[in-house]
Protein backbone atom coordinates (compact mmCIF):
# COMPACT_ATOMS: atom_id res chain seq x y z
CA UNK A 1 0.00 0.00 0.00
CA UNK A 2 1.02 3.49 -1.21
CA UNK A 3 1.74 6.44 1.30
CA UNK A 4 -1.56 8.54 0.43
CA UNK A 5 -1.55 11.15 -2.01
CA UNK A 6 -3.04 13.49 0.61
CA UNK A 7 -1.90 14.24 4.12
CA UNK A 8 -4.88 13.82 6.71
CA UNK A 9 -3.84 15.65 9.77
CA UNK A 10 -5.68 16.27 13.86
CA UNK A 11 -6.83 19.67 14.28
CA UNK A 12 -8.23 19.06 17.82
CA UNK A 13 -9.71 16.37 20.00
CA UNK A 14 -12.08 15.69 23.03
CA UNK A 15 -12.41 12.78 25.64
CA UNK A 16 -15.08 12.77 28.10
CA UNK A 17 -14.79 9.94 30.63
CA UNK A 18 -17.48 10.35 33.36
CA UNK A 19 -20.29 8.77 34.87
CA UNK A 20 -24.71 8.99 35.27
CA UNK A 21 -24.56 13.04 34.59
CA UNK A 22 -28.01 13.39 34.72
CA UNK A 23 -27.85 17.11 33.51
CA UNK A 24 -26.99 16.40 29.96
CA UNK A 25 -28.68 13.51 27.58
CA UNK A 26 -27.18 11.44 25.11
CA UNK A 27 -27.20 14.10 22.34
CA UNK A 28 -26.00 17.38 24.74
CA UNK A 29 -23.21 14.82 25.31
CA UNK A 30 -22.17 14.25 22.27
CA UNK A 31 -22.91 17.97 21.16
CA UNK A 32 -20.25 19.32 24.17
CA UNK A 33 -17.52 17.11 23.34
CA UNK A 34 -17.90 17.73 19.60
CA UNK A 35 -17.92 21.38 20.78
CA UNK A 36 -14.76 20.88 22.80
CA UNK A 37 -12.88 18.82 20.03
CA UNK A 38 -13.68 21.79 17.77
CA UNK A 39 -12.38 24.55 20.46
CA UNK A 40 -9.26 22.57 20.11
CA UNK A 41 -9.17 22.82 16.66
CA UNK A 42 -10.13 26.17 16.64
CA UNK A 43 -12.50 25.63 13.82
CA UNK A 44 -16.36 26.33 13.63
CA UNK A 45 -18.68 23.76 12.48
CA UNK A 46 -18.96 25.99 9.50
CA UNK A 47 -15.46 24.93 8.72
CA UNK A 48 -16.30 21.46 8.51
CA UNK A 49 -17.65 18.81 5.36
CA UNK A 50 -17.82 15.77 6.80
CA UNK A 51 -19.30 13.80 9.76
CA UNK A 52 -18.15 10.45 10.55
CA UNK A 53 -19.66 8.73 14.15
CA UNK A 54 -19.18 5.13 15.52
CA UNK A 55 -22.14 4.20 17.27
CA UNK A 56 -24.10 1.07 18.18
CA UNK A 57 -27.88 1.03 18.42
CA UNK A 58 -28.28 -1.36 20.96
CA UNK A 59 -25.30 0.39 23.49
CA UNK A 60 -27.54 4.00 22.73
CA UNK A 61 -31.10 2.17 22.97
CA UNK A 62 -32.20 4.07 20.08
CA UNK A 63 -32.93 2.74 16.92
CA UNK A 64 -31.11 4.35 14.03
CA UNK A 65 -29.74 6.26 16.69
CA UNK A 66 -27.52 8.68 14.39
CA UNK A 67 -31.16 10.10 13.54
CA UNK A 68 -30.79 11.29 17.08
CA UNK A 69 -27.35 11.77 17.64
CA UNK A 70 -25.76 12.94 14.36
CA UNK A 71 -27.00 16.36 14.69
CA UNK A 72 -25.56 16.84 17.53
CA UNK A 73 -22.55 15.74 16.43
CA UNK A 74 -22.48 18.83 13.69
CA UNK A 75 -24.16 16.27 11.16
CA UNK A 76 -26.91 18.82 9.72
CA UNK A 77 -26.83 19.01 6.25
CA UNK A 78 -23.33 17.58 6.16
CA UNK A 79 -22.51 13.81 4.57
CA UNK A 80 -22.55 11.38 7.22
CA UNK A 81 -21.23 8.01 7.74
CA UNK A 82 -22.01 6.08 10.94
CA UNK A 83 -20.27 2.84 12.01
CA UNK A 84 -21.69 0.00 13.85
CA UNK A 85 -18.27 -1.25 14.78
CA UNK A 86 -15.18 0.26 17.16
CA UNK A 87 -14.41 3.88 16.07
CA UNK A 88 -11.08 3.74 15.11
CA UNK A 89 -12.72 2.63 11.71
CA UNK A 90 -14.69 5.26 11.71
CA UNK A 91 -11.24 7.33 11.52
CA UNK A 92 -10.22 5.17 8.92
CA UNK A 93 -13.77 6.04 7.36
CA UNK A 94 -13.09 10.01 7.71
CA UNK A 95 -9.51 9.37 6.48
CA UNK A 96 -10.83 7.56 3.10
CA UNK A 97 -13.45 10.34 2.64
CA UNK A 98 -9.82 13.54 3.21
CA UNK A 99 -7.64 11.77 0.83
CA UNK A 100 -10.20 11.06 -1.76
CA UNK A 101 -10.87 14.80 -2.09
CA UNK A 102 -14.50 14.22 -1.30
CA UNK A 103 -14.00 16.55 1.88
CA UNK A 104 -11.33 18.55 3.77
CA UNK A 105 -12.61 18.50 7.09
CA UNK A 106 -14.41 15.75 9.41
CA UNK A 107 -15.79 15.00 12.72
CA UNK A 108 -15.01 11.97 13.81
CA UNK A 109 -16.98 10.98 17.18
CA UNK A 110 -18.36 8.15 19.10
CA UNK A 111 -19.58 7.34 22.40
CA UNK A 112 -21.65 4.84 24.43
CA UNK A 113 -22.63 5.33 27.82
CA UNK A 114 -22.71 2.75 30.52
CA UNK A 115 -24.76 4.12 33.02
CA UNK A 116 -27.59 4.14 30.40
CA UNK A 117 -27.45 0.09 29.36
CA UNK A 118 -26.77 -2.93 30.81
CA UNK A 119 -23.66 -4.53 29.28
CA UNK A 120 -24.23 -7.94 30.05
CA UNK A 121 -27.42 -7.54 28.36
CA UNK A 122 -26.12 -6.29 25.22
CA UNK A 123 -23.49 -8.83 25.44
CA UNK A 124 -25.43 -11.78 24.66
CA UNK A 125 -26.96 -9.87 21.69
CA UNK A 126 -24.30 -9.73 19.83
CA UNK A 127 -23.56 -13.38 19.37
CA UNK A 128 -24.85 -15.71 16.86
CA UNK A 129 -28.96 -16.57 17.27
CA UNK A 130 -28.63 -19.99 15.75
CA UNK A 131 -24.89 -21.87 17.32
CA UNK A 132 -23.99 -19.23 20.05
CA UNK A 133 -26.78 -17.79 21.58
CA UNK A 134 -28.53 -20.27 22.81
CA UNK A 135 -25.52 -21.75 24.81
CA UNK A 136 -25.70 -18.61 26.95
CA UNK A 137 -22.37 -16.54 25.66
CA UNK A 138 -21.02 -12.96 26.16
CA UNK A 139 -17.84 -11.32 25.19
CA UNK A 140 -15.94 -12.29 28.70
CA UNK A 141 -16.84 -15.77 27.78
CA UNK A 142 -14.25 -14.92 24.80
CA UNK A 143 -11.99 -13.28 26.62
CA UNK A 144 -12.01 -15.98 29.61
CA UNK A 145 -10.94 -18.47 26.71
CA UNK A 146 -8.49 -16.30 25.23
CA UNK A 147 -6.99 -15.72 28.46
CA UNK A 148 -7.27 -18.94 29.53
CA UNK A 149 -4.88 -20.24 26.52
CA UNK A 150 -2.68 -17.38 27.15
CA UNK A 151 -2.06 -18.36 31.32
CA UNK A 152 -1.64 -21.93 30.16
CA UNK A 153 1.74 -21.45 31.69
CA UNK A 154 2.99 -20.69 35.40
CA UNK A 155 5.54 -18.02 34.30
CA UNK A 156 2.69 -15.43 33.94
CA UNK A 157 1.19 -15.34 37.34
CA UNK A 158 3.67 -12.23 38.70
CA UNK A 159 3.95 -11.08 35.62
CA UNK A 160 0.28 -10.55 35.60
CA UNK A 161 -0.05 -8.95 38.96
CA UNK A 162 2.66 -6.12 38.31
CA UNK A 163 1.40 -5.69 35.14
CA UNK A 164 -3.03 -4.79 36.56
CA UNK A 165 -1.04 -2.75 39.56
CA UNK A 166 0.56 -0.76 36.81
CA UNK A 167 -2.80 -0.49 34.87
CA UNK A 168 -4.61 0.82 37.75
CA UNK A 169 -1.68 2.82 39.17
CA UNK A 170 -1.51 4.66 35.21
CA UNK A 171 -5.77 5.24 35.62
CA UNK A 172 -5.14 6.45 38.29
CA UNK A 173 -2.49 9.20 37.25
CA UNK A 174 -4.54 9.46 33.68
CA UNK A 175 -6.36 13.15 34.68
CA UNK A 176 -9.03 11.72 32.28
CA UNK A 177 -9.78 8.63 33.72
CA UNK A 178 -13.28 7.49 35.61
CA UNK A 179 -12.30 8.41 39.15
CA UNK A 180 -15.90 7.23 40.84
CA UNK A 181 -18.69 5.87 39.77
CA UNK A 182 -18.74 2.77 36.65
CA UNK A 183 -18.93 -0.56 37.53
CA UNK A 184 -17.29 -4.07 36.49
CA UNK A 185 -18.86 -7.21 35.10
CA UNK A 186 -18.43 -10.40 36.95
CA UNK A 187 -15.71 -12.04 35.63
CA UNK A 188 -15.53 -15.69 34.46
CA UNK A 189 -12.56 -18.14 35.35
CA UNK A 190 -9.61 -17.53 34.69
CA UNK A 191 -10.19 -13.75 34.70
CA UNK A 192 -10.28 -11.96 37.86
CA UNK A 193 -11.67 -8.26 39.05
CA UNK A 194 -8.86 -6.89 38.17
CA UNK A 195 -8.56 -8.10 34.33
CA UNK A 196 -11.28 -6.51 33.60
CA UNK A 197 -12.99 -2.93 32.47
CA UNK A 198 -14.14 -0.35 34.52
CA UNK A 199 -17.84 0.38 32.63
CA UNK A 200 -17.50 3.87 32.07
CA UNK A 201 -19.84 6.53 30.33
CA UNK A 202 -17.63 7.86 27.25
CA UNK A 203 -17.74 10.60 24.53
CA UNK A 204 -14.65 11.10 22.13
CA UNK A 205 -14.23 13.48 18.79
CA UNK A 206 -11.58 14.40 16.72
CA UNK A 207 -11.23 16.94 14.04
CA UNK A 208 -9.23 15.60 11.24
CA UNK A 209 -8.43 17.71 7.73
CA UNK A 210 -6.46 18.34 5.01
CA UNK A 211 -4.92 21.41 6.35
CA UNK A 212 -1.64 21.01 7.82
CA UNK A 213 -1.86 20.63 11.47
CA UNK A 214 0.98 19.18 14.12
CA UNK A 215 -0.11 15.89 14.22
CA UNK A 216 -0.55 13.51 11.12
CA UNK A 217 -2.08 10.38 10.72
CA UNK A 218 0.88 8.67 8.63
CA UNK A 219 -0.82 4.60 8.76
CA UNK A 220 -4.11 3.14 9.12
CA UNK A 221 -4.76 -0.59 8.31
CA UNK A 222 -7.88 -3.13 9.01
CA UNK A 223 -8.38 -6.61 9.19
CA UNK A 224 -11.05 -9.23 10.03
CA UNK A 225 -11.39 -12.57 11.11
CA UNK A 226 -13.72 -15.51 10.37
CA UNK A 227 -16.92 -14.91 12.54
CA UNK A 228 -17.38 -18.85 13.35
CA UNK A 229 -15.72 -18.54 16.78
CA UNK A 230 -14.32 -21.72 16.56
CA UNK A 231 -12.52 -20.80 13.31
CA UNK A 232 -10.76 -18.46 14.98
CA UNK A 233 -7.03 -19.26 16.64
CA UNK A 234 -8.01 -17.37 19.82
CA UNK A 235 -4.67 -17.36 20.80
CA UNK A 236 -3.11 -15.21 18.31
CA UNK A 237 -5.13 -12.12 16.90
CA UNK A 238 -4.21 -12.80 13.50
CA UNK A 239 -6.69 -9.72 12.25
CA UNK A 240 -4.49 -7.21 14.98
CA UNK A 241 -1.48 -8.29 13.38
CA UNK A 242 -2.48 -7.61 9.63
CA UNK A 243 -4.05 -4.44 10.48
CA UNK A 244 -0.80 -3.54 12.41
CA UNK A 245 1.27 -4.76 9.96
CA UNK A 246 -0.62 -2.95 7.37
CA UNK A 247 -0.37 0.32 8.91
CA UNK A 248 3.16 0.33 9.60
CA UNK A 249 4.07 -0.32 6.42
CA UNK A 250 2.49 2.45 4.95
CA UNK A 251 3.66 4.68 7.65
CA UNK A 252 7.04 3.44 7.08
CA UNK A 253 7.91 2.28 9.95
CA UNK A 254 8.76 -0.19 12.52
CA UNK A 255 7.44 -1.07 16.01
CA UNK A 256 10.96 -0.38 17.37
CA UNK A 257 10.30 3.23 16.16
CA UNK A 258 7.12 3.73 17.69
CA UNK A 259 7.54 5.63 21.07
CA UNK A 260 3.86 5.04 22.53
CA UNK A 261 1.55 1.91 22.17
CA UNK A 262 -2.23 2.30 23.34
CA UNK A 263 -3.44 -1.02 22.54
CA UNK A 264 -7.36 -1.69 22.82
CA UNK A 265 -8.73 -4.76 24.63
CA UNK A 266 -11.95 -5.95 26.45
CA UNK A 267 -9.27 -7.32 29.48
CA UNK A 268 -5.83 -7.31 30.76
CA UNK A 269 -5.28 -10.40 29.12
CA UNK A 270 -6.69 -8.99 25.60
CA UNK A 271 -4.46 -5.94 25.75
CA UNK A 272 -0.99 -7.68 26.92
CA UNK A 273 -2.11 -10.47 23.75
CA UNK A 274 -2.94 -6.86 21.74
CA UNK A 275 1.04 -6.03 22.10
CA UNK A 276 2.15 -9.10 21.04
CA UNK A 277 0.10 -9.29 18.20
CA UNK A 278 1.30 -5.19 16.90
CA UNK A 279 4.91 -6.98 17.66
CA UNK A 280 5.50 -4.27 20.03
CA UNK A 281 6.06 -7.29 22.68
CA UNK A 282 7.21 -10.38 22.18
CA UNK A 283 5.69 -13.67 22.09
CA UNK A 284 4.42 -14.80 25.74
CA UNK A 285 6.03 -10.99 27.12
CA UNK A 286 2.72 -8.92 26.54
CA UNK A 287 2.35 -8.51 30.38
CA UNK A 288 5.66 -8.11 31.22
CA UNK A 289 6.00 -5.54 28.67
CA UNK A 290 2.94 -4.19 30.39
CA UNK A 291 4.02 -4.10 33.81
CA UNK A 292 7.64 -2.81 33.00
CA UNK A 293 7.22 -0.97 29.88
CA UNK A 294 5.83 3.19 30.78
CA UNK A 295 5.39 3.42 26.48
CA UNK A 296 2.95 0.29 26.85
CA UNK A 297 -0.90 1.96 27.49
CA UNK A 298 0.40 4.90 29.58
CA UNK A 299 -3.49 6.32 29.51
CA UNK A 300 -4.30 3.00 32.12
CA UNK A 301 -5.99 0.95 29.05
CA UNK A 302 -9.74 -0.35 30.39
CA UNK A 303 -9.38 0.81 33.98
CA UNK A 304 -9.38 4.27 33.03
CA UNK A 305 -12.97 3.77 31.86
CA UNK A 306 -14.26 1.66 28.68
CA UNK A 307 -17.70 1.59 26.56
CA UNK A 308 -18.08 0.35 23.59
CA UNK A 309 -17.47 1.25 20.55
CA UNK A 310 -15.95 4.41 21.57
CA UNK A 311 -12.25 2.85 22.62
CA UNK A 312 -10.88 2.40 19.59
CA UNK A 313 -10.68 6.52 18.86
CA UNK A 314 -10.18 6.98 22.97
CA UNK A 315 -6.98 4.93 22.58
CA UNK A 316 -6.12 7.70 19.61
CA UNK A 317 -7.02 10.72 21.27
CA UNK A 318 -4.33 9.63 24.31
CA UNK A 319 -1.98 8.91 21.91
CA UNK A 320 -2.10 12.33 20.43
CA UNK A 321 -2.33 13.51 23.59
CA UNK A 322 1.30 12.09 24.02
CA UNK A 323 2.57 13.08 21.12
CA UNK A 324 1.53 17.25 21.71
CA UNK A 325 3.08 16.76 25.25
CA UNK A 326 -0.61 16.42 26.73
CA UNK A 327 -0.98 13.81 28.22
CA UNK A 328 -0.22 14.87 31.82
CA UNK A 329 1.12 12.54 34.61
CA UNK A 330 1.75 9.69 32.25
CA UNK A 331 3.39 11.45 29.92
CA UNK A 332 6.20 9.57 27.88
CA UNK A 333 9.15 12.29 27.61
CA UNK A 334 9.86 13.19 23.89
CA UNK A 335 7.08 11.08 22.20
CA UNK A 336 7.10 11.53 18.44
CA UNK A 337 5.01 8.84 16.76
CA UNK A 338 2.50 6.46 17.74
CA UNK A 339 0.69 3.42 17.55
CA UNK A 340 -3.13 3.06 18.67
CA UNK A 341 -5.71 -0.24 17.89
CA UNK A 342 -9.15 -0.40 18.17
CA UNK A 343 -10.95 -3.85 18.06
CA UNK A 344 -14.72 -4.56 17.44
CA UNK A 345 -17.17 -6.71 20.14
CA UNK A 346 -17.47 -9.74 19.99
CA UNK A 347 -13.79 -11.02 20.79
CA UNK A 348 -12.50 -8.57 18.54
CA UNK A 349 -13.47 -10.21 14.92
CA UNK A 350 -12.49 -6.70 13.27
CA UNK A 351 -9.40 -4.91 14.29
CA UNK A 352 -8.05 -1.51 13.12
CA UNK A 353 -4.22 0.24 13.54
CA UNK A 354 -3.23 3.94 13.36
CA UNK A 355 -0.40 5.10 13.26
CA UNK A 356 0.10 9.17 14.43
CA UNK A 357 3.16 11.51 14.01
CA UNK A 358 3.67 14.92 15.62
CA UNK A 359 4.63 16.69 12.27
CA UNK B 1 -32.91 23.56 40.89
CA UNK B 2 -34.30 21.64 38.43
CA UNK B 3 -35.51 17.94 39.03
CA UNK B 4 -33.18 15.91 36.91
CA UNK B 5 -35.57 13.16 35.29
CA UNK B 6 -34.69 9.67 34.32
CA UNK B 7 -37.23 7.64 32.20
CA UNK B 8 -36.54 4.02 32.10
CA UNK B 9 -36.49 2.06 28.62
CA UNK B 10 -36.71 -1.91 27.68
CA UNK B 11 -36.31 -3.53 24.41
CA UNK B 12 -38.57 -6.48 23.87
CA UNK B 13 -38.84 -7.58 19.95
CA UNK B 14 -39.62 -11.12 18.26
CA UNK B 15 -37.71 -12.11 15.33
CA UNK B 16 -37.77 -15.09 13.15
CA UNK B 17 -33.62 -16.31 12.27
CA UNK B 18 -33.95 -18.67 8.99
CA UNK B 19 -30.85 -20.80 9.93
CA UNK B 20 -30.76 -21.99 6.24
CA UNK B 21 -30.29 -24.81 4.72
CA UNK B 22 -26.89 -26.25 5.77
CA UNK B 23 -27.66 -25.29 9.51
CA UNK B 24 -30.98 -27.22 9.10
CA UNK B 25 -29.41 -30.20 7.93
CA UNK B 26 -26.70 -29.97 10.65
CA UNK B 27 -29.70 -29.71 13.37
CA UNK B 28 -31.57 -32.60 11.35
CA UNK B 29 -28.83 -34.79 11.88
CA UNK B 30 -28.46 -34.02 15.94
CA UNK B 31 -31.95 -34.94 16.01
CA UNK B 32 -32.55 -37.58 14.12
CA UNK B 33 -29.26 -39.27 13.85
CA UNK B 34 -27.11 -37.80 16.77
CA UNK B 35 -24.22 -36.89 14.67
CA UNK B 36 -22.15 -33.99 14.58
CA UNK B 37 -21.41 -32.86 10.77
CA UNK B 38 -19.01 -30.47 9.30
CA UNK B 39 -17.98 -29.64 5.11
CA UNK B 40 -15.16 -30.24 3.82
CA UNK B 41 -13.68 -27.33 1.79
CA UNK B 42 -12.59 -27.93 -1.74
CA UNK B 43 -10.07 -25.46 -1.50
CA UNK B 44 -8.43 -25.70 1.60
CA UNK B 45 -9.38 -28.83 2.68
CA UNK B 46 -10.75 -28.02 6.07
CA UNK B 47 -13.17 -29.76 7.68
CA UNK B 48 -15.53 -27.01 8.79
CA UNK B 49 -17.67 -27.13 12.18
CA UNK B 50 -20.78 -26.53 12.25
CA UNK B 51 -21.17 -28.00 8.64
CA UNK B 52 -21.88 -24.70 6.88
CA UNK B 53 -22.30 -23.94 3.06
CA UNK B 54 -18.84 -22.10 2.14
CA UNK B 55 -15.67 -21.44 3.64
CA UNK B 56 -14.90 -18.02 4.14
CA UNK B 57 -11.20 -18.31 4.33
CA UNK B 58 -10.98 -19.39 0.80
CA UNK B 59 -14.73 -17.69 -0.66
CA UNK B 60 -15.99 -21.15 -2.08
CA UNK B 61 -18.70 -22.84 -1.60
CA UNK B 62 -18.76 -26.77 0.20
CA UNK B 63 -20.82 -29.26 -0.36
CA UNK B 64 -18.55 -32.53 0.93
CA UNK B 65 -20.42 -33.63 4.12
CA UNK B 66 -18.30 -35.22 6.70
CA UNK B 67 -19.27 -36.78 10.07
CA UNK B 68 -17.36 -35.79 12.89
CA UNK B 69 -16.29 -36.77 16.69
CA UNK B 70 -18.34 -37.85 18.50
CA UNK B 71 -14.96 -37.69 20.65
CA UNK B 72 -12.87 -34.50 20.62
CA UNK B 73 -10.23 -32.56 22.45
CA UNK B 74 -10.91 -29.46 25.18
CA UNK B 75 -8.68 -26.39 23.78
CA UNK B 76 -9.45 -23.91 26.28
CA UNK B 77 -12.31 -23.60 28.77
CA UNK B 78 -14.06 -21.51 30.85
CA UNK B 79 -16.22 -20.86 34.18
CA UNK B 80 -18.72 -18.81 34.80
CA UNK B 81 -19.14 -18.55 38.46
CA UNK B 82 -21.31 -15.67 38.35
CA UNK B 83 -25.21 -15.22 37.56
CA UNK B 84 -25.41 -13.45 34.32
CA UNK B 85 -28.94 -12.22 33.15
CA UNK B 86 -30.50 -14.83 30.53
CA UNK B 87 -27.71 -17.42 30.95
CA UNK B 88 -27.72 -20.51 32.50
CA UNK B 89 -27.62 -20.69 36.53
CA UNK B 90 -23.98 -21.19 37.19
CA UNK B 91 -21.36 -22.51 38.08
CA UNK B 92 -21.01 -23.54 33.83
CA UNK B 93 -18.24 -24.25 32.20
CA UNK B 94 -18.38 -23.35 28.58
CA UNK B 95 -15.75 -25.27 26.51
CA UNK B 96 -14.29 -25.05 23.31
CA UNK B 97 -13.55 -28.17 21.54
CA UNK B 98 -12.22 -29.60 18.54
CA UNK B 99 -13.70 -33.48 17.36
CA UNK B 100 -11.48 -35.76 16.02
CA UNK B 101 -11.43 -35.21 12.40
CA UNK B 102 -12.52 -31.69 12.61
CA UNK B 103 -10.32 -28.58 11.58
CA UNK B 104 -12.12 -26.21 13.67
CA UNK B 105 -13.86 -25.76 17.12
CA UNK B 106 -17.29 -25.74 18.11
CA UNK B 107 -18.23 -24.04 21.86
CA UNK B 108 -20.72 -25.56 23.84
CA UNK B 109 -21.31 -26.28 27.48
CA UNK B 110 -19.57 -28.76 29.25
CA UNK B 111 -21.73 -30.82 31.90
CA UNK B 112 -20.63 -33.74 34.33
CA UNK B 113 -17.46 -32.42 35.86
CA UNK B 114 -18.07 -32.24 39.69
CA UNK B 115 -17.49 -27.98 40.18
CA UNK B 116 -17.53 -28.04 44.25
CA UNK B 117 -13.82 -27.41 44.16
CA UNK B 118 -13.09 -24.42 40.83
CA UNK B 119 -9.73 -24.66 40.68
CA UNK B 120 -9.52 -28.56 41.26
CA UNK B 121 -12.18 -28.22 38.04
CA UNK B 122 -9.94 -25.75 36.16
CA UNK B 123 -6.98 -27.88 36.75
CA UNK B 124 -8.61 -30.93 35.26
CA UNK B 125 -9.69 -28.94 31.97
CA UNK B 126 -6.10 -27.44 31.51
CA UNK B 127 -5.21 -30.71 30.98
CA UNK B 128 -6.89 -30.48 27.71
CA UNK B 129 -8.77 -33.50 28.90
CA UNK B 130 -10.95 -35.59 25.94
CA UNK B 131 -14.49 -35.29 25.74
CA UNK B 132 -17.39 -36.66 23.91
CA UNK B 133 -20.66 -35.04 22.71
CA UNK B 134 -23.38 -36.54 25.09
CA UNK B 135 -27.12 -35.97 23.52
CA UNK B 136 -29.88 -35.18 25.66
CA UNK B 137 -32.73 -37.58 25.99
CA UNK B 138 -34.90 -35.93 23.30
CA UNK B 139 -32.58 -33.92 20.81
CA UNK B 140 -34.90 -30.57 19.80
CA UNK B 141 -32.64 -30.04 16.78
CA UNK B 142 -30.74 -26.87 18.29
CA UNK B 143 -26.88 -26.71 19.60
CA UNK B 144 -28.04 -27.55 23.19
CA UNK B 145 -29.30 -30.97 21.94
CA UNK B 146 -26.23 -31.93 23.37
CA UNK B 147 -22.95 -30.92 25.76
CA UNK B 148 -19.42 -32.15 26.24
CA UNK B 149 -19.24 -34.53 29.01
CA UNK B 150 -15.58 -36.17 29.85
CA UNK B 151 -14.46 -39.51 28.90
ZN1 LIG C 1 -11.26 -23.20 2.60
Amino acid sequence: MAVADTPVYVEGIALNIGWHDATKDLSELIFDTVTLALEDADQSIDAVDSVVLAAHDLVDGRSLSSMVTAPAAGAYLREEIRFSDDAAGALVGAMTKLESGRARRSVVAAWGRSSEYNYDQFSQTLFDPIYGRPIGLNEFVLSAMRAQLYLATDHHKEQRTRASLRRDEAARANPRALKSGGYQSAAPYPLVAADLPLWADVAVALILSVEPAPIRVIGAGQSSEPYALGDRNLRALQGLQLAAGRAMTQAGTTGAQLDVVEVDGLTLIDEAMGLESIGFAAAGHGLEQLADDPRCNPSGGGAAGYCPPAMGLVRIVESILQLRGEAGVNQVAGARRAMATGSSTVAGQTHTAIVVEAA
Amino acid sequence: MTELITIPGRWEFDYTYFAGEAASRFFGELKDSRRIMGVRCPSCKRVLVPARSFCDVCFQRTEEWVEVGPEGVVETFTILTAAFAGMPKPPVVIAYVTFDGADTALLNVLTGLDLSNISDAAHRLQARPRVRASFVDEPQGRITDFTFTLL
